[in-house]
């Protein structure tokens, strides 16, 4: 995946008989779509200026500069519209792009390879990051946090880590299997009171 | 109906009994848990908690607004990956 752009949309056919599109909203904010400027396709050879009109059903009918009748919208069908990474306006320390997340390299403090991030979960906590470990099937999950990962250095490409215990490792705590059992059993009481 | 106030907050014993131990020991540790029913308590604060969704342990820093919340609300029994577009993450 080419970093300096990222994918926000697709068209999903044609809308009406007058040239204009359908198209699927990848953003985070679905209207945002129209505001990254001009937007190109995988291949970067074709792009287009797109006017939203109105949303749709499905998505959000639009206009795309050129495209002009139905066949020519249906052309476009299945397209992946790009914006340059550029066109997204900057954050706040401690905010980033998950398009500039994923695919980093995440090194614990020691400077040896932890993984690489495959994805950006949120949870309605902390967010958490995908880790792909080399020669293990499973992925881990790190928290997204300042205490667990302290460096996110986007020039050099690196996360630096300070995984908290038994994430990595799965140590096997003698007590898990009984948690376990007892989380299906009955074994639960209320809180003590003050 | 809403639970009894007089019972307390339904928590899983052993919740409790290793969220005491890892406080006392000071270990930075996930604590792997399977009970997505329990209340989160105030002595949770500041720990981390592998809160199991079927599948894997997700991992739960808990902070102060999560009080009075089940563990499950946290932890996900679905993944939908996406794409990542413009999407942002607050590292908290």
């Amino acid at each position: 995946m080419s970093k300096d752009r990222v994918c926000v949309g697709a068209v999903a056919g044609a809308f009406g008989v007058r040239g204009e599109v359908r198209l699927k909203s990848f953003c985070a904010d679905p209207g945002a779509l129209g505001d990254y400027g001009p937007l190109s396709s995988e291949d970067g050879k074709q792009s287009w200026d797109v006017k939203i009109t109105r949303p749709v059903k499905t998505g959000f009918a639009a206009r795309l500069s050129g495209v002009t009748t139905k066949e020519g919208a249906d052309a476009l069908r299945g397209i992946r519209l790009y914006a340059p990474r550029d066109a997204l306006p900057a954050l706040p320390d401690d905010e980033f792009y998950h398009a500039d997340l994923i695919g980093l390299e995440v090194l614990d403090t020691g400077g040896a390879l932890l993984g690489k991030v495959k994805a950006v979960l949120e949870t309605g906590a902390n967010d958490i990051l995908e880790l792909h470990v080399p020669g293990q099937r499973e992925t881990v999950l790190l928290p997204f946090t300042r205490a667990v990962v302290p460096t996110v250095d986007l020039g050099a490409g690196r996360i630096i880590a300070d995984p908290p215990a038994g994430l990595f490792s799965d140590d096997g705590d003698p007590d898990d299997e009984g948690d376990r059992r007892q989380g299906r059993k009955a074994g639960a009481k209320g809180a003590p009171q003050d | 109906m809403s639970r009894s106030v007089w019972k307390g907050p339904f928590v899983d014993s052993y919740v409790l009994k290793k969220a005491e131990k890892t406080k006392e020991s000071g270990r930075n540790e996930v604590i792997k848990i399977w009970s997505r029913r329990s209340t989160i308590l105030p002595q949770f604060v500041g720990l981390t908690f592998g809160v199991y969704n079927g599948q894997k342990h997700i991992p739960v820093n808990v902070t102060e607004d999560m009080i009075g919340q089940k563990f499950g609300e946290y932890s996900p029994t679905r993944t939908y990956y996406g794409h990542a577009a413009d999407k942002k993450s607050k590292r908290k």
